[in-house]
C-alpha cells in the first residue's frame, strides 16, 4: 500500500537519508526504529510531503506521491501525526477535531457521526471538548493529536513517537488505541522509542541507522536480533572501551 | 600557479585601480564642472549607503527613513555654521551625534521586537521629521531652507570644490574601511548571528538588542556625516532635499549593489546615481522605476550586483582552484580553565498544561562530566534551556559557579563562561566554518570597538591569534579541511562538531551539549569521545544530554535520568544503567537489557 | 477646547482601526505586514470616486467593482511579491522591501493616471457631513454611521474567524506545519487573506473618501497610523486594533488642537514609541507566546 523506493532526502545541502526503502502492507503495523538522529522523523516528513525527496520514488496505493504537497497527500488518506503533540493550543478541543476534517465536504450529521468513535476511543476529549487544547495535559494533547488524524478516516496512519513523555497508564491507552485502529483496518507506520512495546504490536520492523536502513524483518524475530542492539548501543562498545 | 595568483590578484587590482581613478579624477575636470559636482555628491551618498548596508545587509535591520538621518546632519551643520558661525569640523561632529541620538530615541523600542517594526518606525520617523522641519520654522527657516552654508576651512584656508571632493572621497574611503574592519571582526560575526541565528548570538554572549543598536549607531553616525558634507557641498539645505523618495533611494542603492556585500553600496550608488543623470528625460517616471527595480532585484538577485559579480567570479575561480595552503602554525597551547559547578534545586517549568520539569534537582560539580539521559520529551533540553537562561523557570533555583542565574538573560549567563550546543546546530550558514568558530570567542576577544574599527595592531594580532586557535579547534574536531567553506554546505554531523568547536573557542568553563552524538558517523563518534576527554582535562565542567548510552558510560562520571520532567534515578553510570526502573522507562526493551 | 475634537477623533479613529484590521487580516496566516496597505486604501478611494463621478456608476455597483479590483490587486501582490520571498526563507524580512516596492509602483501608477488633485466624494444620502449639536458636542450623521459600521465590521471579521476557514487561518498562524499535516493548504489561505485584506483596505478607502477626499497622496499617512493602531492594539488582535484606533484618533485630535495641526504625526509617533517601550507586545497582547 505504501512503497518507499530508495529515497534520498535532506535539508538544504545537508543529506539525511540515503537510499531508504520501506513497504507497508494494508492493515499491518510496521515499526520504524533507530536511535535519535537516525532520520526516522525525516523519513516520515518526506512521506507526508513536508520535505521533497531528492531521489527515489514514493507510491501510495499505486499513486506516485513523491514531491506532492502535504494537503494532497492527506487527501489520499495518508495521515501523519508529528512528534511533539502538534495541536492548535489556542483553539478548543472541538475546534481542533473539526480542523481534522478540513477540506472534506461533510454534513453536520456526518460530522457528529464521525466524532462518536473518536470520543469513545478517547472519552476524556468529550469531557473537555470546550476547553482550550493548550490547557490539556501532555497525554490528553497526544490523544487529541491522534484523534485529529483518526477522525478523517485514514487508510494509513503514521505516528511519530506517540508515547513521548506520557505516563505509563496513558502509554497503555495510546497503544490500545493503535491496536484497535489496526483492527478497524487502518495500516500504521509507527516510530517509537519504546522499542519493546512497539515490536509487541507490530507485524514488521525496519531499523534505520545514520540515514540508512540497516535491517528489517518480522517484528517477532527482530526483538532478539543483534542488528537492533547495534542500532541503539553502537557496535564499538565492546571493542574500544 | 600563475592562474591561481591571477584569481587572487584580479579583484585586488580592480579595487586599487578604482581608488586610483577616483583620486586623480579632479585633475581632469574643471573646478566648477558639473562632473566634479556630481562626483562629490556621489561620494556623499556612498557614505550614507555604506552605513545603511551595515545596518540592513549585515545586521538585518532595514531602515526606511535613512534620509531623515542625513537631513539631521545637514540641518545641524548648516544651522550651526550659518547662524552660529561654528567651524565645519565641530559642526559635523555635532551632526553625527545628533543623528545618532535622535535616531536612537525613536528606534529604541524596536530593537527587542521583530525586525519589521524597525522598518516601520524609521519610516514613521522620517515622515514626522519631514513635517517638523516645516513646523519648526523658527529653527529651520521652513520651506525657504538654510542658505549660504560656507565651505569648510582649515587654518584659514577655504576648501575649493576640488579639495571638497577629496575630503568627501577620503571620508568615503574611511567609512568603507571602518565597515570592512567591523564586518570582518567579532562584531560583524555577531551582526550576522543576530540576523540569521539569534540563538547562536545568545549562546556566545552577544545580546541581539545591543548588536542591533550598535549597527544602528554606526549607520546613523555615517548618515549624519554624509548630511554634514551634503550641506557644505550644496550650500543650501531645504526640506525638499529630504523627502520620502530620498530614503527609498538609499534602500534601492543598497539593494541594487547587494545587501550584505562590502562593495555593494559603492557599486549600487554608482550605477543607480549615474544612470538617472543620463536619463533625465525619465525624471517623472523615476519612482515607478525605483519600485520595479526594487521588486525585481529582491526577487531575482537578493545579493544585488556585487553578489552576482561574486558568484560569477567564484565560478570562474573554482575551476582552477589549487589545494588550500598548508597550515604550518604551531599548535596552540590550550589554557586550563577552572570549571564552574552547576547546581539546580527544586526547578519547575510548565508549558501550557504540561509540566516539562517538576521539582528537578541536579548537581554537576566543578570539572566533572555529568550526563542527563531519558526518553524523548522527558525535559532534558528544557533543563538545558532553563539553565542557559533561554527560558525562565517557574520556581526553583539555578546556581552556576555559586551565582544564582535564574532570571538572568541568556547572554549574561553565557558571559559567565557557559558554552552551549543545540540539537539542531545553529550555525551562520553563509559564513565560513572558521568564522563560525571564531564567533565563539565573542566574549573573549579584548579588542574594543574603536581599535577594531581602525584595525589597530593589537586588534590585528588578536584576530590572527584567534584564527590560529579556531583552526586548531577545527583541526581537532576533524573539520579543518572545511575551514573556508560556507558552514551551510558542510554535512550535518560535522556541523555538530563545528558547534562544539565554537563553544570551546569561547573558553567555556561549563559546557552544555545537547545530543552531540545524534547523527554522527562511527569515526565522528570516536572523535567526539576523545574531544570530550580533552575538554575535561582542561578542567571545564561538562553537562551532556545524550541518547548514546555507550558514549555516556565512557565519558560521564555521573548520570541523571529524567522521565516526564521528574528525576527517576541518579548516580554512577554503572549503577544507574542497572536500575530496573531506568531500563523500563528509557529502553523498555528486553533486547537491549540483555545487551547492556 | 475645540468642539470638533470628538468628530475628528471618531472619524480618524474609525479609519485607523479599519486600516489596522486590514493589516491583521493579511498578517494572521502569513506573518507579513504589508507596506503597500496604505496605497491599497488610496486606490480604493480613487477607484470609487472615479467609478461614481467619472463613469457615473450607481454607488453599490461602484462599491462592488472597487472591492473586487483592490482585492485582486492584493492577490496579485501576494503572488508576485510575497509568496516567492516566503518560499525562499520563512524568517527573512525581504518582504519588507518587496511590499514597499509594490507600494511605490501602485502610488506612482495611480498618481500618473489621476494626477494630484483630490476628488470630492459625497456621502450617500441620507447621510451627510452637516454638523448638528448634541449634548454640547458637534456631530454629523456620516461620522456616527462610520463608527457604527466600523464596530460592526470588526464584529463581522471576528465572527469570520469562527468559521472552519477562519479556524484554519488561526491554525496556520499558530503552527504552519501542523496545519499542513491536517490537509490545510496555507498557500491558498494566504492568497485568500491577501484578497480579503486588499478588499477590506479598498472598503476603508471608500469610507474615507467623503472625509479626506479621494487623493493620491493619502496612502503614507494611513499606512503609518494604521500601523500605529495595529501595534498599540497588539498585532493580530482586531478588538485591540479597534480600541487603539480610537485611542490614536482622539489623541491625535487633542494634540492637534492643543499644539498645532502640524504636530498630528509627531503626537501619534510619540504615543506608539511610549507604548512599545512599556509593552512591546502592545496594550492588548495575544496569548500566543509560544515556546518551542
Amino acid at each position: 500500500m505504501l512503497i518507499v523506493d530508495s529515497v534520498d532526502a535532506g535539508y538544504g545541502h545537508v543529506g539525511v537519508l540515503e537510499a531508504v526503502s520501506l513497504c507497508v502492507q494494508p492493515g499491518s503495523i510496521v515499526a520504524l526504529v533507530g536511535r535519535n538522529g537516525a532520520g526516522k522523523s525525516t523519513l516520515l516528513r518526506v512521506i507526508s510531503g513536508l520535505i521533497a525527496p531528492t531521489k527515489g520514488g514514493i507510491r501510495f496505493e499505486g499513486l506516485d506521491i513523491a514531491g506532492k504537497r502535504p494537503h494532497t497527500i492527506v487527501n489520499c488518506g495518508l495521515l501523519h501525526v508529528a512528534e511533539g503533540r502538534r495541536i492548535f493550543r489556542n483553539q478548543t478541543v472541538a475546534d481542533n477535531l473539526e480542523l481534522g476534517l478540513y477540506g472534506l465536504t461533510i454534513s453536520r450529521e456526518e460530522y457528529r457521526r464521525r466524532l462518536e468513535p473518536v470520543y469513545s476511543m478517547f472519552p476524556i476529549l468529550r469531557e473537555r471538548r470546550d476547553q482550550l487544547a493548550g490547557a490539556l495535559s501532555g497525554g490528553q494533547q497526544q490523544m487529541l493529536a491522534i484523534a485529529q488524524a483518526v477522525i478523517r478516516g485514514p487508510k494509513l496512519l503514521m505516528l511519530d513517537e506517540p508515547s513521548l513523555g506520557l505516563a505509563p497508564i496513558l502509554v497503555d491507552q495510546v497503544f490500545d488505541a493503535i491496536v484497535s485502529l489496526r483492527r478497524s483496518g487502518v495500516a500504521i507506520l509507527l516510530v517509537e522509542q519504546m522499542v519493546e512495546r512497539a515490536l509487541e504490536i507490530s507485524d514488521y520492523c525496519y531499523v534505520l541507522q545514520s540515514g540508512r536502513m540497516t535491517a528489517d524483518g518480522a517484528a517477532r524475530d527482530m526483538a532478539r536480533s543483534d542488528a537492533l542492539r547495534t542500532a541503539y548501543m553502537g557496535d564499538h562498545d565492546s571493542g574500544s572501551n | 600557479m600563475a592562474a591561481s595568483r591571477a584569481t587572487t590578484l584580479a579583484p585586488l587590482i580592480t579595487q586599487t585601480a578604482f581608488v586610483a581613478v577616483a583620486c586623480v579624477f579632479p585633475l581632469f575636470v574643471g573646478s566648477n564642472s558639473y562632473a566634479l559636482y556630481v562626483a562629490t555628491q556621489l561620494g556623499v551618498y556612498i557614505i550614507a549607503a555604506i552605513g545603511l548596508n551595515l545596518l540592513a545587509g549585515y545586521a538585518g535591520q532595514v531602515s526606511l527613513g535613512h534620509a531623515a538621518f542625513v537631513a539631521i546632519g545637514a540641518y545641524a551643520t548648516a544651522l550651526l555654521m550659518v547662524d552660529h558661525a561654528w567651524s565645519f569640523w565641530a559642526a559635523s561632529l555635532v551632526s553625527m551625534a545628533l543623528a545618532t541620538g535622535l535616531g536612537m530615541l525613536s528606534a529604541l523600542p524596536s530593537f527587542r521586537l521583530s525586525t519589521w517594526y524597525f522598518a516601520f518606525i524609521t519610516l514613521a520617523f522620517a515622515l514626522v521629521f519631514e513635517k517638523m522641519i516645516v513646523e519648526w520654522r523658527w529653527l529651520t527657516k521652513g520651506f525657504a531652507g538654510v542658505i549660504g552654508v560656507p565651505a569648510p576651512r582649515i587654518f584659514g584656508y577655504e576648501f575649493g570644490p576640488k579639495i571638497l571632493y577629496l575630503l568627501v572621497f577620503a571620508s568615503a574611503v574611511v567609512a568603507f574601511l571602518i565597515v570592512r574592519n567591523i564586518v570582518q571582526s567579532r562584531f560583524g560575526r555577531a551582526f550576522v548571528a543576530v540576523r540569521d541565528a539569534p540563538a547562536a548570538a545568545l549562546a556566545v554572549g552577544a545580546s541581539p538588542q545591543s548588536m542591533k543598536m550598535l549597527a544602528f549607531v554606526i549607520a546613523a553616525a555615517m548618515a549624519g556625516a554624509a548630511g554634514s558634507l551634503f550641506a557644505v557641498q550644496k550650500t543650501v539645505v531645504t526640506p525638499d532635499d529630504f523627502t520620502a523618495d530620498f530614503s527609498i533611494f538609499f534602500v534601492l542603492t543598497v539593494v541594487l549593489g547587494g545587501l550584505g556585500t562590502l562593495w555593494g553600496p559603492v557599486i549600487g550608488a554608482f550605477v543607480f546615481f549615474l544612470i538617472p543623470e543620463f536619463l533625465s528625460s525619465l525624471q517623472s517616471w523615476r519612482m515607478l522605476i525605483y519600485g520595479c527595480l526594487l521588486l525585481v532585484l529582491m526577487l531575482f538577485a537578493p545579493h544585488g550586483l556585487a553578489g552576482a559579480l561574486r558568484q560569477a567570479w567564484r565560478r570562474y575561480a573554482q575551476t582552477q582552484k589549487t589545494p588550500a595552503a598548508a597550515r604550518t602554525d604551531t599548535p596552540v597551547e590550550h589554557v586550563a580553565v577552572a570549571g564552574l559547578a552547576l547546581e539546580i534545586t527544586g526547578l519547575q517549568k510548565r508549558f501550557g498544561g504540561v509540566a516539562a520539569l517538576d521539582d528537578v534537582e541536579f548537581i554537576a560539580p566543578a570539572g566533572s562530566c555529568s550526563a542527563i539521559v531519558g526518553p524523548n520529551g522527558s525535559g532534558k533540553t528544557t533543563l538545558l534551556n532553563v539553565s542557559g537562561g533561554y527560558y525562565l523557570a517557574d520556581a526553583g533555583s539555578v546556581r552556576i559557579g555559586g551565582v544564582e542565574t535564574n532570571g538572568m538573560s541568556a547572554q549574561r549567563i553565557a558571559a559567565l563562561g557557559i558554552g552551549r550546543t543545540f540539537q539542531t546546530p545553529r550555525l551562520l550558514n553563509e559564513l565560513a566554518v572558521i568564522e563560525n568558530v571564531m564567533l565563539g570567542a565573542y566574549r573573549r576577544e579584548r579588542a574594543g570597538f574603536a581599535s577594531t574599527a581602525l584595525r589597530l595592531p593589537g586588534a590585528r594580532a588578536e584576530t590572527r591569534r584567534m584564527r590560529a586557535e579556531a583552526l586548531d579547534h577545527l583541526e581537532f574536531v576533524g573539520v579543518a579541511d572545511h575551514a573556508e567553506d560556507p558552514a551551510g554546505e558542510v554535512p550535518h554531523g560535522q556541523q555538530r562538531l563545528i558547534e562544539i568547536a565554537r563553544a570551546l573557542m569561547g573558553g567555556a568553563r561549563l559546557i552544555m551539549l545537547d545530543e552531540p552524538a545524534a547523527g554522527l558517523s562511527m569515526t565522528e563518534l570516536d572523535r567526539l569521545d576523545q574531544l570530550l576527554v580533552r575538554i575535561r582535562k582542561l578542567g571545564a565542567t561538562i553537562v551532556i544530554v545524550e541518547h548514546h548510552l555507550d558514549l555516556v558510560a565512557s565519558i560521564a562520571s555521573f548520570v541523571t535520568v529524567l522521565d516526564r520532567g521528574k528525576i527517576l534515578a541518579s548516580g554512577s553510570p554503572a549503577d544507574v544503567f542497572k536500575d530496573e526502573r531506568v531500563l523500563q522507562a528509557y529502553m523498555g526493551d528486553r533486547a537491549l537489557r540483555s545487551g547492556a | 477646547m475645540d468642539p470638533d475634537i470628538l468628530v475628528r477623533g471618531l472619524t480618524a479613529g474609525s479609519l485607523y482601526a479599519l486600516v489596522a484590521v486590514s493589516f491583521n487580516i493579511l498578517y494572521r496566516p502569513t506573518n507579513v505586514f504589508n507596506f503597500a496597505q496604505g496605497e491599497l486604501v488610496m486606490l480604493g478611494a480613487m477607484l470609487f470616486a472615479a467609478g461614481k463621478s467619472t463613469v457615473g456608476l450607481p454607488w453599490p455597483l461602484a462599491l462592488l467593482a472597487t472591492l473586487a479590483a483592490v482585492g485582486t490587486l492584493g492577490l496579485a501582490e501576494e503572488f508576485i511579491a510575497v509568496a516567492p520571498i516566503l518560499a525562499r526563507s520563512k524568517t527573512g524580512t525581504g518582504w519588507v522591501i518587496t511590499t514597499l516596492a509594490i507600494s511605490l509602483i501602485v502610488s506612482n501608477l495611480v498618481g500618473w493616471i489621476w494626477g494630484p488633485d483630490p476628488i470630492l466624494v459625497k456621502p450617500p444620502a441620507p447621510l451627510s457631513l452637516d454638523t448638528f449639536e448634541f449634548a454640547g458636542l458637534r456631530l454629523n450623521s456620516y461620522v456616527i454611521a462610520l463608527a457604527a459600521l466600523t464596530i460592526a465590521l470588526v464584529a463581522l471579521i471576528e465572527r469570520a474567524y469562527r468559521t472552519l476557514q477562519g479556524k484554519a487561518v488561526l491554525a496556520v498562524a499558530e503552527d504552519r506545519e501542523a496545519a499542513l499535516l491536517r490537509g490545510i493548504n496555507p498557500a491558498r489561505l494566504s492568497r485568500w487573506s491577501f484578497f480579503l485584506g486588499g478588499a477590506f483596505a479598498g472598503l476603508t478607502g471608500i469610507l474615507a473618501a467623503p472625509i479626506l477626499y479621494a487623493s493620491t497622496s493619502m496612502g503614507p499617512a494611513l499606512l503609518l497610523k494604521g500601523f500605529a493602531a495595529a501595534a498599540v492594539g497588539s498585532i493580530g488582535n482586531n478588538r485591540g486594533a479597534l480600541i487603539a484606533g480610537y485611542l490614536i484618533g482622539i489623541t491625535e485630535a487633542v494634540g492637534a488642537s492643543l499644539l498645532s495641526p502640524g504636530y498630528q504625526e509627531a503626537v501619534v509617533f510619540l504615543v506608539v514609541l511610549t507604548v512599545l517601550l512599556m509593552r512591546p507586545q502592545g496594550l492588548f497582547g495575544l496569548a500566543t507566546t509560544r515556546t518551542v
